[in-house]
């Protein structure tokens, strides 16, 4: 459970007393209440699952917007009792269609907003905005402040002090009224960030708003339909905004084991020669599967040529500068114990036929776990050359990969990501 | 292996911090250290494009230069390097300005003060500014007071100072500038700089102890029988006769780097990968490190002068002929040195530490040697079977072997030992970067991690305070022992490990 940030309950003010009031409260004759020159940061945070969840006494309350072991849990027996897909998406339209049926009236205690992992609070963002959306779409605003001191570890430092904003109401009433108050709270000369933790699917009229705005954007592809989710990449590309994907995120260590086989110089001629690609996602998601190959294939130098679309696998297919064809396979299997992530690759296999003589070729394997490996090595791979690593998915939570962006202060697209939404823009438009 | 292919899936990945709009002015700009490291080092930089836009570098030296001439001197001395990269020169030379300062003239320093708030505005550096005094350690007290009376340094949070080695001459002289240096500005604006450290080999020692399960149960005295640590040099004193007159291995090299190398060796694992915990706990190694013998220190020390050398056609001069340098002269261009260092870990375990000039190969390297079995079951191959080595590469070949004992081949049931070999370059691929690249970097980026704090450079020099104190005072009891130019150093160096049954490795 994240901790909470405020030691007293925010106070609730008309939305139009809120700037002033915030621009008094750091305006004090204390002159140790020293207001953090970082950043600012608003969460897109309508929790979803967890309201439906809680007003349907299926877990208690508050709303506190954690995303919870127990929530998780409940809504995989509910996926289960629903005879949804086991790869259905937490963030699934569906599920929380599903879910919204049987609501009666929304009088849980909402405490979304108060509470912050502590790897957020302690880069001691200057101003947070969370925006709940209510499932009463027709809720008015209400909005409520505080200040917070984040404790360091090193109790040397006088605290650094921030303020915490939370504007409450339906989508409605967020867009036409929240919104403008978001662009009042914004700080010129800080740098201001937006997560969207949510699927890209949700409230499109808001994410519209922050893609217009100076927000550098996190968002997480895992969540969302791929044509919408390539859209907003390419939109965010055309226009120069800042842009980050915990989904790319996510991908780190399979890009880093990956470049680390061929670190040693010794291995570097298997490049040239590979042939064959196999990528095991989990669930139907294909987008960070297209990550993986458009990032491959942005550095081998390979020019995509097609695709060919089957019922239960996708195979594209590159060439290399001297006209050799190369063909990846996106397998999706569908998995017991599925990630909260949709889509996540778990397997890579790369073959690298450097001669007709099998044993002078190689294989490559990565896995997620070392029977994900085994199912790899199957087919006569281990007549090739075997170079084999288990690669263990990211376990941090979203907050963590929100933290170590928001710490890199990198105010721009990472160039190997702008790269890589090029091709899988071009890989996606060939599916149809 | 073809090493000119590097590795294009690694393009791009490492997320290397980017330094913050920054003015870094150097004194001294006219020097040696500027042409041959730091703009090297700062091209380095931009070529990995972590240079901002937003920067500037302005030299400064009493030479009457301007802007060009600056530019125009760099190019020439960077020849080599520029050749393949001639565009990105042409770009990182507008970084580059000149501004003629005397550091003990006010009048030039409050000069500068205009000139740097001119280049501040122009290259929107935000008033960051690192000065970096590459000057006769003569003056760093002088320039640090100069700098702070015209007002550059009075802002801790956007103004650093970084000094060169020699950090004094002795405890004293340390303690003198460092509360001379104290009172011009915060210890946190004080980068104190080892060249060593900025190496990826010995950060690398930090890894491979405190990364790895199997190597700290056995880092201490119940597995470990002595240390060596070596720095050698092929060179002679080349030109900087007039400063290694002054100085000697001692305190070139001993006093600093190797003792450096032997605090990174020794401390404690820090509770979190944090400047200051990281330099709390090589302070405390320093702090409990002793000569093998402090009341008669020429029991555990030998000093050195290299004497003519080479061969027919390549003859090589004995340092009283060098240029520059007296011919009486009784500087050690070779020390070695016994240390122990009493604490729970290394209680009894000997500290061998030894550097030198025109030895046969330039190297750098830890050698941790381990104790012997209790009980010897097989016969070697050998006469005895050699004791576990790990042995740390820091330079060249940068990487590490483990020596062990393995099962010869053939019917018997002998032993023999053999080398398992860890290589950056076959690992990698690719050459780590120069010392200095890595230390400019984290003194822009504000990062004290690998710079010297007070307390350690004091009690560096303490460690070294009772020879110090024998070479001034009786120095006879300390002789200079005669070694031919491209050997391992004087043969009393071997003895003095030779007393502990003991020899040093040769690489």
């Amino acid at each position: 459970m994240k901790p909470q940030l405020t030691l007293q309950t925010p106070l609730e003010l008309p939305p139009q007393e809120i700037s002033s009031y915030l621009s008094k409260l750091w305006i004090s004759e204390n002159e140790y209440s020293l207001g953090a020159n970082t950043f600012s940061l608003v969460v897109w945070q309508p929790s979803w699952l967890e309201q439906c969840l809680v007003i349907n006494d299926f877990i208690n309350g508050p709303i506190t917007g954690n995303l919870s072991q127990e929530i998780i849990n409940t809504a995989k027996d509910l996926i289960l009792k629903n005879r949804l897909p086991l790869a259905t998406s937490l963030y699934s339209k569906k599920l929380i269609d599903i879910l919204k049926k049987n609501i009666a009236n929304d009088t849980s205690e909402d405490l979304r907003g108060q509470f912050f992992e502590s790897s957020i609070s302690t880069l001691n963002p200057r101003r947070l905005i969370t925006l709940a959306p209510t499932l009463n779409e027709h809720a008015g605003i209400k909005t409520f402040v505080s200040a917070y001191c984040p404790l360091s570890d090193d109790s040397s430092k006088q605290p650094i002090c921030g303020d915490l904003v939370v504007i409450r109401g339906g989508t409605q009433s967020i867009y036409s009224e929240g919104l403008e108050l978001v662009n009042k709270l914004s700080i010129e000369e800080l740098p201001s960030w937006l997560w969207w933790n949510s699927s890209l699917d949700d409230s499109p009229e808001v994410f519209d708003f922050f893609l217009k705005s100076g927000s550098r954007l996190i968002i997480d592809t895992a969540n969302g339909s791929i044509k919408r989710c390539l859209y907003v990449l390419n939109n965010a590309l055309k226009s120069n905004k800042a842009i980050n994907d915990l989904n790319w995120v996510r991908l780190k260590s399979w890009r880093e084991s990956l470049a680390m086989i061929f670190d040693p110089p010794s291995r570097r001629e298997i490049l040239d020669h590979i042939s064959d690609i196999d990528i095991d996602i989990e669930g139907e998601h294909v987008i960070q599967a297209l990550f993986l190959i458009s990032w491959i294939s942005d550095k081998l130098n390979w020019r995509f040529k097609k695709i060919n679309k089957g019922t239960d696998f996708t195979n594209v297919f590159f060439v290399r500068t001297n006209g050799e064809e190369i063909k990846i396979s996106i397998n999706p299997l569908p998995l017991g114990n599925p990630s909260i992530h949709c889509g996540q690759v778990i397997g890579l296999r790369l073959i690298s036929k450097i001669s007709k003589n099998p044993k002078q070729n190689t294989c490559i394997i990565l896995g997620c776990e070392s029977a994900e490996c085994s199912r790899l090595e199957s087919g006569g791979m281990a007549d090739m050359h075997l170079i084999e690593e288990v690669v263990p998915n990211s376990l941090l939570p979203s907050e963590g990969d929100v933290s170590q962006l928001l710490r890199s202060s990198r105010g721009n697209t990472s160039p190997l990501f702008e790269n890589t939404i090029k091709i899988a823009q071009e890989i996606y438009e060939a599916f149809h | 292996m073809n090493q000119s292919l590097s590795n294009p899936l690694r393009i791009g990945l490492r997320q290397e911090r980017v330094i913050p709009p920054q003015c870094l002015i150097i004194f001294g700009a006219s020097g040696d250290l500027t042409h041959r490291k730091l703009i090297p080092a700062l091209f380095e930089l931009f070529l990995q494009r972590r240079i901002p836009s937003e920067f500037a570098i302005v030299g400064c030296a009493r030479r009457p230069w301007n802007d060009e001439e600056f530019r125009a001197k760099m190019s020439i001395k960077l020849e080599k390097q520029i050749s393949k990269n001639e565009k990105e020169w042409l770009n990182f030379s507008k970084y580059l300005f000149y501004e003629p300062v005397d550091l003990q003239k006010e009048d030039d320093v409050i000069k500068l003060a205009t000139r740097l708030a001119e280049i501040d505005k122009n290259q929107a550096t935000h008033g960051n500014r690192t000065f970096y005094l590459s000057v006769s350690p003569n003056y760093y007290g002088s320039g640090c007071k100069a700098l702070k009376k015209a007002g550059l340094i009075n802002d801790p949070k956007k103004s650093r100072l970084v000094i060169e080695k020699p950090f004094g001459r002795d405890y004293s002289s340390a303690k003198k500038l460092n509360s001379i240096v104290q009172s011009c500005a915060d210890e946190s604006q004080i980068f104190r700089i080892d060249h060593y450290l900025g190496k990826e080999t010995v950060q690398n020692i930090l890894v491979l102890r405190f990364a790895n399960t199997i190597f700290e149960p056995i880092w201490n005295r119940n597995y470990i029988s002595s240390v060596q640590i070596t720095s050698s040099e092929t060179v002679g004193v080349e030109d900087r006769a007039g400063y290694y007159e002054t100085s000697g291995a001692l305190r070139d090299m001993l006093q600093n780097h190797l003792t450096q190398m032997l605090a990174v060796t020794a401390m404690e694992p820090p509770g979190k990968f944090d400047p200051e915990a990281i330099r709390n706990e090589k302070a405390k190694v320093l702090q409990a490190s002793k000569l093998a013998n402090e009341n008669k220190p020429w029991e555990c020390c030998i000093r050195g002068q290299y004497g003519k050398g080479g061969n027919f056609s390549n003859p090589l001069k004995a340092y009283r002929d060098e240029e520059g340098v007296n011919i009486n002269s009784m500087t050690e261009t070779y020390i070695a040195a016994k240390v122990f260092i009493d604490n729970w870990r290394w209680q009894g375990v000997p500290f061998y530490l030894r550097t030198g000039k025109r030895l046969p190969k330039r190297l750098g390297e830890i050698v941790l040697t381990f104790k012997d079995v209790p009980v010897h079951l097989f016969e070697s191959t050998i006469i005895n079977p050699s004791p576990n080595q790990l042995i740390l590469r820091i330079q060249p070949n940068e990487g590490a072997t483990f020596k062990f004992e393995v099962k010869s081949p053939g019917s018997g049931m002998k032993s023999r030992p053999v080398e398992m070999e860890f290589s950056y370059d076959e690992s990698f691929g690719e050459p780590s970067d120069e010392g200095y690249v890595r230390l400019l970097a984290d003194s822009m980026l504000g990062d004290p991690t690998l710079f010297t704090r007070s307390d350690e450079v004091e009690a560096a020099w303490k460690l070294y305070t009772p020879l110090i104190e024998l070479m001034e005072n009786a120095p006879w009891k300390l002789p200079i022992c005669k070694y031919e130019s491209k050997t391992w150093g004087p043969p009393e160096a071997d003895q003095l490990l030779s007393k502990d049954n003991i020899f040093w490795r040769r690489p």
